[in-house]
């Protein structure tokens, strides 16, 4: 006990240093959660926590009774597991290119350029999407006819829409995601590559034999926090570029909340689905943890 | 040790955050009643005022800062020691925001977020609105005169929570042609349903407008003005009052009505013949119809009552201007099987005003809108100054044609929410004065199609006592029906049928069976 008092005298600068820390995540993220009490309640938006009747597992039952959201649900899941398929990898393709471009100013500048869409906002994507992929007005479309191709509906047949949808989501997102696995590639000793070099090997072979196991660690922590978000999705992607015509695929988890707990002011229902994601999001992200720990010796935690 | 202080630390952090949620919960609890707190004591108070946010303010002026919030300050404000704040509420998604504002305790003094009876009752319901019997009573003496017998229809279990704005022309929906097509194909102007699709075919075939393909001979967008006057005419004549009342729900969409489904084949076969705009699905606030027209592409179309001939969005000015010699007219041609005009009209009643029971200023939001039901102080605030922004014509203000008054008059219809639309006594005096303030030209236009929309109308049957499960199920039928309609019209013409049954049947699940039920009851309870 004496001996851990002293070393916090001693240190008491760093303690200093992370009451900062510590205090944003108290208050912004566990204070707030005591509203998770209303998941349990019939909430009255006016009486508050304090004042709306408890209804125990009631609410739980109303959402497990809805189709809607076990819709929502598979459309979640759907989305996400076509996502992680897709555009998972397309980060680590694009920088395994990348570093094989020699000339520093060209890959500087196309870096850039592919890190541009990520800084627009899905609002935006959707409107310039409306523009490029509507059936009737869409440039893409346009082009199409004059080469004799009857108009495709990119945006309001349920399987087109998910290809658009995962297509733009890799426009959006790849080239911000190489940021990280670049600078996994640059922490891989040069030696590895000259040795290499020495026995022979080509540049598919040292991509393959080198910088691929070089960023495994990389790759698995980035896999693992994916998978733990397989429920989560966002919510201004799909809402955005969603319609009603294609809700069958469009309706995810997120969307759901927003309909039936903002639109409806039925918040308690609301709650409880987010209170479930997030359940199931964390036994996920445990699973995937432990599954990865033993596959290749790398976790998270 | 060091845990031990640690953890205190952490729990006090802790506490606080608990704390300081609970008291903002409880905090709207306290009562608010005592809203009574006179003005007369000399103290300057605030008086917040929701005011519809349009994205439409001209250079220089917003929503909540603009010449009559000037006005308003001035002359009532300035007077009644009450600084006036205008509180943006979007327009678009106004049930929402006003949802938000109201669990957040945000809420204005004087809100609103629809004309939807189901809003004020909702939040009634939940004690969530300010009782106002004794402070119109006190407060309101003008306004209770200018509303009438209205005022009952904000009543929840005889409680006066809402003050339900009067709405003037309760016509609701103008359908428009290009008669100068009409005329170039030398095709008389379409009477019945079915010359409308021999219409429409010609405009395909024959491209009138010379848009090289690109006409759309019927432009459509997923939104009420769109659908509800075409689907609205199919329903068979004389519906007994059984139905009426059983078979329908508080937006009005006549799904379940007979002729509904007719309806719907009739636009899936139109929508297969390409004669409709193909990406309607797409368009949920008409923006790309209207861009559509405006471009000269589309040869009919149904709106919103009076809209195509304003200033703003200009929707036929911009089209004579892009295209000369267009002529768009009101036209009035769909029939259902008795060859009647079947078309819905709006109940009386416009947007409901509401103070939430958190409010301190109910005394003075009455005054507010007591002062704005004083006959002069309604014809300034709907028609500006006259001189500067009217003239008087055989007692109709003819709206001046000048920048500054467009300017000036961008939301006065925002302003004057006690009020939909101004009273001159006679229908014909207010059509007259409704079609007073677009340009000179389309007036006659709008004289017509303002006649046509009352012509064969159909009220909603809505029960005085609201229904609950509309208030449960309302708002996600609302995106079925969307559904339902868009996956119908674009099935192929062979799998309509089975479409439109499968997501019946989804919607009677999700609700809609409920809701009838309930209908039922109720029905049997007032018939008696």
């Amino acid at each position: 006990m004496k001996q851990s008092w002293l070393y916090f005298l001693r240190n008491w600068q760093l303690y200093i240093l992370l009451l900062g820390p510590v205090a944003y995540f108290l208050i912004f993220k566990y204070g707030p959660m005591y509203g998770i009490l209303i998941a349990f309640q019939d909430f009255n938006l006016f009486k508050g926590v304090m004042g709306s009747p408890w209804v125990g597992f009631d609410v739980f039952r109303e959402v497990f009774g809805m189709s809607a959201f076990y819709k929502a649900l598979r459309n979640t899941f759907m989305l996400n597991l076509a996502d992680l398929l897709f555009s998972f990898p397309a980060p680590i393709l694009l920088a395994l290119l990348l570093n094989e471009i020699t000339r520093v100013r060209f890959k500087k500048w196309a870096q850039t350029i592919l890190y541009l869409p990520h800084f627009l906002s899905w609002v935006i994507i959707g409107g310039i999407m409306l523009q490029v992929f509507a059936t009737n007005t869409g440039i893409v479309n346009l082009l199409l006819g004059h080469l004799g191709i009857d108009p495709i509906p990119f945006l309001t047949d349920k399987y087109n829409w998910l290809i658009t949808y995962l297509v733009v989501g890799v426009w959006q997102s790849a080239g911000w995601g190489t940021i990280i696995y670049l600078a996994a590639i640059t922490g891989i000793n040069s030696e590895l590559y000259e040795a290499a070099a020495m026995d022979g090997a080509g540049r598919f072979r040292k991509m393959r034999s080198i910088t691929l196991p070089g960023i495994r660690p990389t790759i698995v922590v980035l896999l693992i926090l994916k998978i733990g978000e397989i429920v989560q999705i966002s919510f201004d992607r799909p809402y955005v570029i969603g319609n009603v015509s294609v809700l069958d695929f469009s309706e995810v988890i997120s969307t759901f909340v927003y309909k039936t707990g903002v639109q409806t002011a039925n918040f308690s229902l609301a709650t409880a689905v987010g209170l479930f994601q997030a359940v199931v999001g964390i036994i996920l992200l445990l699973a995937a943890n432990r599954i990865a720990k033993k596959i290749t010796g790398n976790g998270v935690f | 040790m060091r845990n031990r202080v640690l953890s205190y630390a952490l729990l006090a952090v802790f506490a606080a955050g608990l704390l300081d949620g609970c008291s903002s919960g409880s905090g709207n609890e306290a009562p608010a009643a005592a809203g009574a707190a006179s003005a007369d004591a000399g103290k300057q108070v605030t008086l917040k005022i929701g005011i519809f946010d349009r994205g439409n303010a001209p250079a220089g002026y917003t929503a909540t800062d603009n010449y009559w919030t000037d006005y308003v300050q001035k002359n009532f404000g300035d007077p009644n020691h009450i600084k006036v704040e205008f509180v943006p509420i979007p327009r678009t998604d106004a049930t929402d925001k006003v949802n938000v504002m109201m669990t957040s305790g945000d809420a204005p003094d004087i809100v609103f977020a629809s004309t939807n009876v189901l809003t004020p009752y909702s939040y009634a319901k939940d004690g969530g609105l300010l009782p106002l019997d004794s402070l119109i009573d006190q407060y309101g003496p003008n306004l209770k005169k200018y509303l009438g017998s209205a005022l009952d229809v904000g009543k929840v279990d005889g409680v006066q929570y809402s003050i339900p704005g009067r709405r003037v022309n309760t016509g609701k929906y103008e359908n428009l042609i290009r008669k100068d097509w009409l005329d170039k194909l030398g095709l008389p102007m379409p009477q019945t349903t079915e010359q409308v699709y021999e219409t429409l075919k010609a405009f395909k075939e024959k491209d009138p407008g010379q848009t090289g393909g690109k006409v759309i001979p019927l432009g459509l967008s997923l939104t009420p003005a769109s659908f509800e006057p075409i689907v609205w005419s199919f329903i068979q004549d004389g519906l007994t009052d059984e139905q009426r009342y059983t078979l329908s729900e508080n937006l009005g969409y006549p799904l379940l009505l007979p002729g509904h489904k007719d309806a719907l084949k009739f636009l899936n076969k139109l929508y297969n013949e390409g004669l409709v705009s193909p990406d309607f699905a797409l368009d949920k606030d008409e923006k790309q119809v209207f861009q559509d027209v405006m471009n000269g592409k589309v040869g009919m179309f149904s709106d919103n009552l009076g809209n195509a001939y304003m200033d703003n969005p200009g929707i036929a000015k911009v089209l004579t201007q892009n295209v000369p010699g267009a002529n768009l007219v009101p036209v009035d041609p769909y029939t259902n099987n008795a060859g009647k005009h079947l078309k819905p009209e709006y109940d009386p009643t416009g947007f409901f005003l509401m103070v939430p029971a958190s409010s301190k200023r109910g005394a003075e939001a009455i005054k507010y809108l007591d002062w704005m039901a004083k006959p002069d102080v309604l014809l300034t605030l709907m028609n500006g100054i006259e001189g500067e922004d009217y003239t008087l014509v055989d007692g109709l203000p003819q709206r001046t044609q000048s920048e500054e008054t467009a300017k000036r008059m961008f939301n006065s219809n925002d302003i004057v929410m006690i009020t939909q639309g101004e009273d001159f006594g006679s229908n014909e005096k207010n059509w007259a004065a409704a079609a007073a303030i677009a340009p000179e030209q389309f007036r006659q236009y709008v004289i017509d199609a303002y006649k046509m929309s009352l012509t064969d109308t159909t009220r909603y049957a809505n029960f005085t006592t609201p229904i609950e499960a509309e208030n449960k199920y309302m708002p996600a039928l609302r995106d079925k029906y969307d559904q339902l309609i868009v996956k119908s019209v674009i099935a192929k013409p062979a799998d309509f049928d089975k479409v439109y049954d499968d997501l019946l049947k989804d919607y009677m699940a999700s609700g809609g069976g409920a809701i009838i039920k309930e209908r039922t009851e109720a029905y049997k309870a007032m018939a008696k």
